[in-house]
């Protein structure tokens, strides 16, 4: 447990640094702050475009034609088993009555084509729609294997291949960000790294006496954690101004572009700080290190 | 110079006087060796010399007293805590109870007299009061009080060094490591910081001095160990002068501590 003395000591040390290395300090921030920029921006295009697909997704169904001939008794018996595919929410009967009323609607003014047919060209059908979990690529490939199954099933059409391919893409972009976040998160964990590094180097005959006297490990190394964590802290706070900053100015180009959340804002501060913990850990860890293995 | 063996090997008794002992303690450092089978105790409130030339093992015996380093064999006792059962989370506790006092000072340039010592304590968790309380003593001790708000280059050496022994002493530690502590000094000031050690030592501390200065410690009448390439060579209690002195260097202490104000001029100020 701490004294008042040293929780003081602590708090003032844990400031010191920056004082004694401004620039050394504001050039820390400014470059971390500029790579989480870029994580921020990445983080941010790969929600929106989640919401997209989501959006996307949530319109997704699918057309089970059937053979010609099949009547509504038939159709009536294969409609419990195409239900009972899982990720099948409802399965709509569309007579192939319904299916010319239907594409009479669509054509319009132009309808009076339909009239030269001698018969209804249009196959009765089920339409689908699907559990939201069931809106995937993956997902939608196991159900129509399973409804083609079914002799009475002669064509299944995914009415939004479209949809295939902004999965895909998603997917990609995703991979991507997660690989350009993984060399941003621990760059900016190497910057901090270096930094406190020189905090420690410029404090060596600090810790030096520290020890001398009987400060702990863990006494010696919370002034320099905490500075890892303020400087993550200035430097996630300078993100997400510099992102705000940027959405204000384009928000004319960017309408319909959706910005994080204020939670979403402090989570990705909070995030920011554990990385400067991480990188003031690593840092300590080395250097307590090598002082015992001197020792 | 011929090797006592049976000095090396033998450490003496161990009662409940004794504060340190090493036990046919060896220290390597990577493949050379800095000390093998050093035998020796040191009770409580001993005054006791380590001398050699440079090299030959004095401050690898302080490392080891400080837990700093740890023997490769034999063994080392201090305070009752033994150097192969420790816990290493507890070395911080052995260390408030050791002062140490080095050639270079050690002293942090960008804080007052004043800090620097209270340094001592403010790390370790003594209340503010205390901690006002206890550098105003030992400042008073050491003659410095009037110079508490300097920082350490407006200081000389001599008054460096005191500071440095105040930071030492604040926290009322049992045993005083001081390693060359007179080199960086000439002779009259260092003869103030050995009287310093002496006065300091009369009130119960015991004080382990290391020097490469054989002459200076033939004059102390007091216990001395030579070391040479790692061994003892001798373990002696010296009768000379400083052996019925004890009052006389407090004496003389008193008497330059008088003086130190006026004689002593700024370093660099």
């Amino acid at each position: 447990m701490l004294s008042r003395s040293q929780a003081g000591y602590l708090a003032r040390e844990s400031f010191a640094g920056f004082g004694r290395r401004k620039l050394t300090t504001g050039v820390t921030i400014l470059i971390m702050g500029s790579s989480l920029l870029v994580l921020a921006v990445l983080t941010l295009a790969t929600l929106n475009l989640s919401n997209l697909l989501e959006t996307a997704r949530s319109g997704i169904d699918l057309r089970v034609f059937l053979e010609d001939g099949i009547g509504r008794e038939d159709a009536a018996e294969l409609q419990p088993h195409l239900v009972a595919i899982p990720g099948v929410e409802q399965a709509v009967w569309i007579s192939a009555e319904d299916a010319l009323e239907e594409f009479r609607t669509t054509l319009g003014e132009d309808a009076a084509v339909l009239e030269m047919l001698d018969s209804n060209p249009l196959p009765a059908s089920f339409h689908l729609t699907l559990t939201p979990e069931a809106r995937n690529l993956t997902a939608v490939g196991a159900i129509r294997a399973e409804a083609a199954r079914w002799p009475q099933v002669a064509e299944i059409i995914y009415n939004q291949d479209w949809i295939d391919v902004l999965e895909r893409w998603t997917f990609r972009f995703q991979m991507v960000s997660l690989a350009v976040g993984l060399v941003v998160f621990l760059a900016a964990i190497f910057v901090i790294s270096n930094t406190v590094k020189l905090t420690i180097a410029s404090s060596a005959r600090l810790i030096q006496i520290q020890k001398l006297v009987g400060a702990t490990n863990a006494f010696i190394r919370t002034p320099f954690l905490c500075e890892g964590m303020i400087q993550g802290l200035l430097a996630g706070s300078l993100a997400m101004g510099l992102l705000a900053v940027g959405f204000w100015f384009l928000k004319e180009n960017l309408e319909g572009l959706v910005p994080f959340t204020p939670a979403q804002m402090g989570g990705f501060v909070l995030l920011c700080m554990f990385l400067g913990l991480a990188g003031s850990w690593a840092a300590m860890r080395k250097y307590l290190t090598l002082q015992s293995e001197t020792a | 110079m011929a090797l006592n063996t049976d000095m090396n090997l033998a450490p003496g008794p161990l009662d409940s006087r004794t504060i340190i002992s090493f036990n046919r303690v060896s220290l390597a450092y990577k493949d050379q060796d800095a000390l093998s089978e050093v035998s020796f105790n040191v009770t409580n409130g001993e005054f006791m010399c380590l001398t050699g030339p440079s090299g030959a093992g004095k401050s690898s015996i302080l490392r080891l007293i400080s837990m700093d380093a740890f023997p490769t064999g034999g063994q080392v006792r201090v305070r009752g805590m033994m150097s192969s059962k420790m816990n290493r989370r507890k070395i911080p506790q052995l260390r408030r109870e050791i002062g140490f006092v080095f050639q270079d000072f050690r002293l942090l340039e960008d804080r007052s007299v004043e800090d620097n010592v209270a340094f001592a304590q403010l790390v370790v968790g003594v209340p503010h009061k205390r901690i006002a309380e206890n550098v105003s003593r030992v400042l008073n001790n050491v003659g410095l009080w009037g110079k508490r708000h300097r920082l350490p280059h407006q200081l000389s050496g001599g008054e460096q060094q005191r500071v440095a022994i105040a930071r030492a002493m604040v926290n009322s530690p049992k045993i005083l490591l001081a390693d060359e502590p007179t080199g960086n000094l000439d002779p009259r000031t260092a003869q103030d910081i050995i009287n310093l050690l002496f006065r300091f030592n009369d009130a119960g501390t015991c004080v382990i001095f290391s020097t490469h200065d054989h002459e200076i410690v033939k004059s102390f009448g007091r216990r001395v160990i030579v070391l040479e390439d790692g061994r003892i060579v001798s373990d002696k209690q010296r009768q000379g002068i400083v052996d019925r002195s004890v009052n006389l260097a407090d004496r003389m202490y008193r008497a330059d501590l008088d003086a130190a104000a006026s004689r002593e001029e700024p370093a660099h100020a």
